[in-house]
């Protein structure tokens, strides 16, 4: 047929923000602030059954969390069912709305949410996870996160952690609570707040799941924190590498490593300098689901050097370390040397 | 461009088109013969009068509040539209909207009704059946959400898809108790074979899984580059044509297959996927919308294709015949739909 058939579909995609933490955190209160700001915006929101309030908007669609596991041999790779139903029955009468917010019960373990803008065609091409946002409670958040694992989950996936109710503690908790978060997760942003009041462009439009702004926040490794001993299940390490890294070894590596332990790698950011490449490749995985492309040059002067973060638990850290170390192209230094050495020989 | 003149040929000598402005949900002949409804995303139901080219297409206000979530034809005319703004609303030949049945904040997201009577319509977790009054008759429990519905051939079961399987029922049992097909993972699109002996699904995982009734045989149909969406039993049911792949695909159901058979591809070749598929009522000839707007005929035993609409208005996402197999019909995504008579003259 004819040359002209392209099946490009040029609309732009909705911004989808997912709002998690746990009961009484302050999530419904966040929400109803974000709906009632006069911002001129308009959302669909998708709601639990349970929720604590009402929510005061024009599109409030009830959701059940419904969680299914894929067929793709992979325990890990959960999505929410209901979500990719009620992002398509939303996409029917697009227009209407300018952004979609998903509040998740307080118990929920996020990686579903994250890995349905991952997995499911449909979602992905109408959609883009805009961020994850984690209420917590400052007074509370040390007692959950001792009881229960979801906490912790919540804050790992953050983008950005909306640390509520600060009227209720002392600037002595104020801070510990802020270090138990950055030991979670070191590139949260972490928004201080009393009856969730922060300001709306803090948590909505913040694009952070795209490629181009892996790794734009430096990560806040708290001084001396990689020596501590954690005091909880799930951590961040990060890696840095001098010599270019190796495609293939690279995806070889990483393709291995997630299939293995996927389970426990919650999420993986990466910002690479491919050899004989002079854009930077940006890398994110949810669990064992991962994303990666060409993201634009390095900055001028910017030092070419590979990073990697990973948030998880029961991390190896010399192992990690040993295997990134091992993507890197060989050293021409060490190669030199080798020749240098055997030269004698050879004569 | 000329080669997009020439596919829009019938819908310009032989059809009617217009951009209706929303995601165009569903289309459907009403079983009377004298009228074509297209279903919105903007909560409307379009009205189009097959063989009046003339005639001005008119605007039902099915579910003002919100967007038409699924459409098929009634039971004995009109059409059925299920919205996001959890009703049931019947819209006669003449245009009139009656509200069947009201669920609250769910939404209604497939519907089916059958020349018997009897009307299905899926919300959330449970399949509600309505009589040819509108009356309830009963409601169908699921273990999780609906993906599709489907009635068989005599009206006689309902198939409903969900997660880990389908589930079907006996319209009129006095105990309700479904036959469960199970298979591992989420099922959306569900049809029944002409003849009742298999149920087919479409599933997340750009896969089709099916059962033959009679013994419980599994069927996988895999391969696809994409979800299928749409998928139908020509009329005889001996070939399943689907959607999800850059041609129309269609597996064998005679001579032993689908299993260990090849599909048959149609309409291939362009790179573009097909969306939407509908079978002629009567003959081995399927209609194939694709995702760039291209919708076509082809005949299965000759594989010869005829253009009916020019790629270029959007992903078509409704498609179909009207009984007599005389007319066809189709919308996109984008809000553009068409209607053309293709009877002998």
């Amino acid at each position: 047929m004819s040359e002209t058939r392209n099946a490009a579909d040029p609309r732009a995609q909705i911004p989808v923000t997912v709002l998690t933490g746990y009961l009484g955190a302050g999530k419904t209160t966040l929400l109803n602030r974000i709906l009632t700001e006069n911002h001129g915006r308009k959302f669909a929101v998708v709601i639990n059954e349970f929720g604590e309030l009402g929510v005061d908007n024009d599109l409030v669609v009830d959701a059940d969390e419904e969680v299914f596991e894929m067929n793709n041999g992979c325990i890990c790779c959960t999505v929410r069912g209901d979500l990719i139903r009620i992002i398509g029955g939303l996409m029917k009468r697009r227009g209407r709305f300018d952004g979609i917010i998903v509040e998740t019960t307080g118990l929920a373990d996020p990686a579903p949410v994250a890995q349905t803008f991952f997995a499911d065609e449909d979602v992905r091409r109408a959609t883009k996870l805009d961020a994850i946002v984690t209420v917590v409670d400052a007074k509370h958040l040390p007692a959950r996160l001792a009881d229960s694992p979801e906490a912790e989950e919540q804050i790992a996936f953050a983008d950005i952690v909306v640390l509520n109710k600060m009227d209720l503690v002392t600037p002595e908790e104020a801070a510990e609570v802020e270090r138990r978060i950055r030991a979670i997760n070191p590139w949260a942003e972490i928004r201080r707040a009393t009856r969730a009041d922060v300001p709306i462009e803090s948590v909505i439009g913040r694009d952070a799941f795209s490629l181009e702004r892996i790794l734009e926040r430096e990560p806040e490794f708290l001084a001396g924190e990689n020596e501590h001993e954690h005091d909880s299940d799930v951590v961040s390490l990060s890696f840095e590498v001098e010599r270019p890294i190796d495609p293939e070894r690279f995806n070889a590596w990483i393709t291995q490593l997630l299939a293995t332990r996927g389970q426990d790698l919650l999420r993986t950011k990466g910002i690479l300098h491919y050899q004989g490449e002079d854009r930077r490749f940006a890398f994110q995985a949810v669990h064992m689901l991962a994303d990666g492309d060409f993201v634009g040059p390095w900055r001028e002067g910017e030092p070419r050097r590979s990073r990697i973060v990973f948030i998880g638990r029961d991390l190896n850290r010399p192992v990690l370390r040993r295997g990134f170390e091992a993507c890197q192209v060989d050293d021409p230094q060490a190669a030199g040397n080798e020749v240098a050495r055997r030269g004698p020989d050879r004569a | 461009m000329e080669g997009v003149g020439a596919a829009d040929a019938l819908l310009r000598s032989r059809g009617r088109s217009a951009e209706l402005g929303a995601w165009v949900v569903g289309v459907a002949f009403g079983r009377e013969g004298r009228v074509c409804a297209f279903g919105l995303g903007d909560g409307t139901v379009r009205l189009a009068a097959p063989g009046q080219p003339a005639e001005e297409w008119r605007t039902v206000a099915a579910h003002p509040e919100g967007a038409c979530l699924a459409l098929c034809a009634d039971a004995k005319d009109g059409a059925l539209s299920g919205g996001d703004d959890g009703r049931l609303v019947r819209v006669a030949p003449d245009g009139a909207a009656e509200e069947l049945a009201r669920y609250g904040r769910k939404w209604v997201e497939h519907v089916a009704a059958h020349e018997s009577g009897v009307r299905a319509a899926a919300v959330g977790k449970a399949v509600h059946l309505l009589d040819g009054a509108g009356r309830p008759l009963k409601s169908l429990a699921h273990p999780s959400s609906v993906g599709g519905v489907a009635f068989d051939a005599r009206g006689k079961r309902v198939a409903a898809s969900h997660y880990n399987g389908c589930s079907l029922w006996f319209v009129a049992a006095r105990e309700d108790k479904p036959r469960v097909l199970e298979w591992k993972g989420s099922h959306g699109a569900i049809a029944i074979s002409p003849d009742g002996a298999h149920v087919v699904t479409a599933m997340q995982e750009n896969a089709l899984h099916g059962w033959r009734l009679a013994d419980g045989q599994h069927m996988r149909m895999s391969g696809y580059p994409s979800k299928t969406r749409s998928l139908c039993f020509t009329a005889r049911g001996r070939w399943l044509a689907t959607s999800g792949a850059e041609s129309v695909v269609l597996w064998p159901f005679f001579g032993g297959g689908p299993m260990g058979k090849a599909p048959t591809e149609l309409a291939g070749g362009d790179g573009v996927p097909c969306t939407a598929v509908a079978c002629h009522p009567q003959q081995e000839v399927v209609a194939a919308g694709f995702a760039d707007g291209l919708v076509v005929i082809a005949e299965v035993a000759s594989g010869r294709v005829v253009p009916v609409a020019a790629p270029g208005r959007g992903p078509v996402s409704a498609l179909a015949w009207n009984a007599a197999g005389t007319a066809l019909a189709f919308g996109t995504e984008t809000g553009f739909a068409g209607l053309v008579d293709l009877s002998k003259r």
